[in-house]
C-alpha cells in the first residue's frame, strides 16, 4: 500500500470525527460556507455543567454501562459454564437467543408493565436491569463457544491438587479466560452505551443516557450541540478500545 | 492402604463397573491395563473423588473417602495431557498446590527448586508451558503433582501423547521417582509393555471388571491379557530373522 494511499484512507476514517469536533466547536453556519462562521468553545462550556447538564449525562452513560458491563459479564461467565456443562445445554443455550428474536424495544414493552408493578419504572436501576436482559444472554452466547473439555479437565485438576470451586475461578479459569473476560466486556459496554430503544421506554426520560441526549439534539435540529454530545459518546468507547489493545492483545493469547 | 470393595457405576443403564474390589498397598504402584472404554478412567475419576459410585465403598487408610469432597481427599488424578496452566511459569505450575495451601513463600522455594531438579527441569524454571517439549511438559506435571506428597497418585495413560523415545525415558524417571519417593499410585495403561515396566502389581480390566494378578508370571499365563501373543510375535520374528 502507498503512502499516499495509507495516508488517504486515514484521512477518510478520520473525516466524520473531525467533522463532528468542528461543528461542536461551530456557530452559525449558513450555506454556501465551507466552514463555520464563528468558533467558540460556548458548547464545551456545556459539559462543566451549564442548563444542558451534558456533564451528568456523560457521568450517569459511564456509571450505567460500567455497571451493565460488569454485571452482565461477571453473571454471563458463570452461567455460561454451568450451561456448558448441562446435559442439556443446547436448550438451555436457545434460551439465550430469547430476548433476540424480538426486538429490545418489544421485550421492554412486554416487560413495562412488571417495571411499573415493581417501582423501576423511570429509574436507574430500571434501566439497568432493562439493559442486563439483553447483556446478559448476549454474554452467555459469548461465552458457550469458551468453555470445553480440557478447561474442564484442568478445574477437575484444580480440585485433586487441593483447590477450592472459588480458587479454580480466582487461579486458573479468571486468568485463563482474561483476554475473553476483557472482550465481552468491552461489547458488552458498548451495547449498553449506545442503547437507545429500551433505555427509552424503561426510563421514560428520566433516565437521560448521553445516547439519548443525542438524538434528543437531533430531534430538536441542533446540530451543534448534538454534534458535540456525539463527540462525547465516541470518547469512552475509543479509550475503551485503546484500553482493549494496549492490556488484551499485548498479551500473551492463552486458550 | 486403599481398600475398594463391590464398586459399581451405570451411564444410562449401562454398566462401566461392576462389583470391582481390589486393595492397594502404600507405596506400591498397580498397573491397569484396558482398552478404551473398559471402565478404566471411570474407575479413577471415582477413586478422585471427581464422580460418584452407584454402589460399593472407598476406604483409605481406614477412611470412608465417599463423604470426602475431591479437594480434600489428596488423591491427585493425572491426565493424558499435561495440563499446565498457561498463564503460568514451570515454577508456578509446580508451586500451584503450595499456594493453594498459602505455604510460606521460604517453603515452596526449597521444594519447588528441589523437585525441579529431581526432575532434571532446574534450567526451565522461568519457561512458560509452550515453551516446552511434550516430555518436559509431563515432567512439570509430575512435579505439580508430587509437591503436595498426594496420598495416593493416579495416572491415567499419562505417557498416551510422547512419542516412543520420550515415552521410555519418562517411564524410567517416573520409576525411579515413584521409588525415592516412595509413591502410593495406580497407572493405568492400554500399553501392555508398559503395564509390565510400571506397575508393582498388575490387573487388567474388562468389561466393567478388574482383575487383579498375584504374581507377574500368572499375568502372563493369562491369554486374555495379550501377553504370550506378544511374547510369541518377538519369539517368531526372531526365529524367522536366525532362519534366514
Amino acid at each position: 500500500m502507498s503512502r499516499f494511499t495509507k495516508i488517504a484512507l486515514i484521512g477518510l476514517i478520520l473525516f466524520p470525527f473531525a467533522f463532528l469536533l468542528m461543528l461542536s466547536v461551530g456557530r452559525q453556519w449558513p450555506y454556501p460556507a465551507v466552514f463555520p462562521e464563528q468558533w467558540a468553545l460556548s458548547n464545551w462550556q456545556l459539559v462543566l455543567g451549564g442548563s444542558e447538564g451534558l456533564g451528568n449525562s456523560v457521568l450517569l452513560s459511564v456509571l450505567l454501562s460500567l455497571s451493565v458491563a460488569t454485571l452482565s459479564t461477571g453473571l454471563s461467565f458463570w452461567v455460561s459454564r454451568h450451561i456448558a456443562y448441562h446435559p442439556k445445554r443446547e436448550a438451555w443455550l436457545s434460551l439465550a437467543y430469547f430476548p433476540y428474536v424480538f426486538a429490545p424495544v418489544i421485550l421492554a414493552a412486554c416487560l413495562q408493565f412488571f417495571f411499573i408493578v415493581a417501582g423501576l419504572y423511570g429509574t436507574f436501576g430500571g434501566v439497568l436491569l432493562a439493559q442486563l436482559f439483553i447483556t446478559f444472554p448476549y454474554g452467555v452466547i459469548f461465552f458457550s463457544s469458551f468453555w470445553n473439555e480440557r478447561l474442564r479437565s484442568m478445574e477437575e485438576l484444580v480440585k485433586t491438587l487441593g483447590g477450592s470451586t472459588l480458587q479454580a475461578y480466582a487461579k486458573v479459569l479468571v486468568p485463563v479466560a482474561k483476554g475473553a473476560l476483557m472482550t465481552c466486556f468491552f461489547q458488552l459496554f458498548l451495547i449498553s452505551w449506545f442503547e437507545y430503544g429500551l433505555t427509552n421506554l424503561i426510563g421514560v426520560g428520566k433516565v437521560p443516557t448521553l445516547t439519548l441526549r443525542v438524538f434528543q439534539y437531533v430531534n430538536e435540529a441542533n446540530i451543534f450541540l448534538a454534534a458535540l454530545a456525539s463527540c462525547l459518546l465516541i470518547l469512552p468507547p475509543v479509550a475503551l478500545l485503546w484500553l482493549n489493545r494496549a492490556v488484551v492483545f499485548r498479551e500473551r493469547i492463552v486458550p | 492402604m486403599l481398600d475398594i470393595k463391590n464398586i459399581n457405576k451405570q451411564y444410562k443403564g449401562e454398566a462401566v463397573l461392576q462389583d470391582l474390589s481390589f486393595t492397594l498397598q502404600a507405596h506400591e504402584m498397580l498397573s491397569i491395563l484396558g482398552r478404551s472404554g473398559s471402565g478404566k478412567t471411570t474407575l479413577l475419576k471415582i477413586l478422585a473423588g471427581l464422580e460418584t459410585a452407584d454402589r460399593g465403598q472407598l476406604l483409605l487408610d481406614g477412611q470412608d473417602l465417599s463423604p470426602v469432597p475431591a479437594n480434600q481427599r489428596g488423591i491427585v488424578y493425572l491426565y493424558q495431557e499435561a495440563l499446565l496452566f498457561p498463564h503460568l511459569d514451570v515454577f508456578e505450575n509446580v508451586a500451584f498446590g503450595l499456594r493453594l495451601r498459602h505455604r510460606p513463600e521460604t517453603e515452596i522455594k526449597k521444594k519447588v527448586n528441589a523437585l525441579l531438579q529431581r526432575l532434571e527441569l532446574p534450567e526451565q524454571a522461568r519457561k512458560m508451558p509452550e515453551q516446552l517439549s511434550g516430555g518436559q511438559r509431563q515432567r512439570v506435571a509430575f512435579g505439580r503433582a508430587l509437591i503436595i506428597e498426594p496420598r495416593v497418585l493416579l495416572l491415567d495413560e499419562p505417557f498416551g501423547a510422547l512419542d516412543t523415545e520420550t515415552r521410555r525415558s519418562m517411564q524410567q524417571l517416573l520409576k525411579r521417582v515413584a521409588k525415592d519417593l516412595g509413591l502410593t499410585a495406580i497407572f493405568v495403561t492400554h500399553d501392555l509393555k508398559e503395564a509390565m515396566l510400571m506397575g508393582d502389581r498388575l490387573g487388567m480390566m474388562q468389561n466393567g471388571q478388574l482383575k487383579i494378578y498375584g504374581s507377574r508370571a500368572e499375568f502372563i499365563a493369562d491369554e486374555s491379557t495379550g501377553a504370550r501373543e506378544e511374547a510369541r510375535f518377538w519369539i517368531d520374528l526372531h526365529d524367522l530373522k536366525l532362519t534366514k
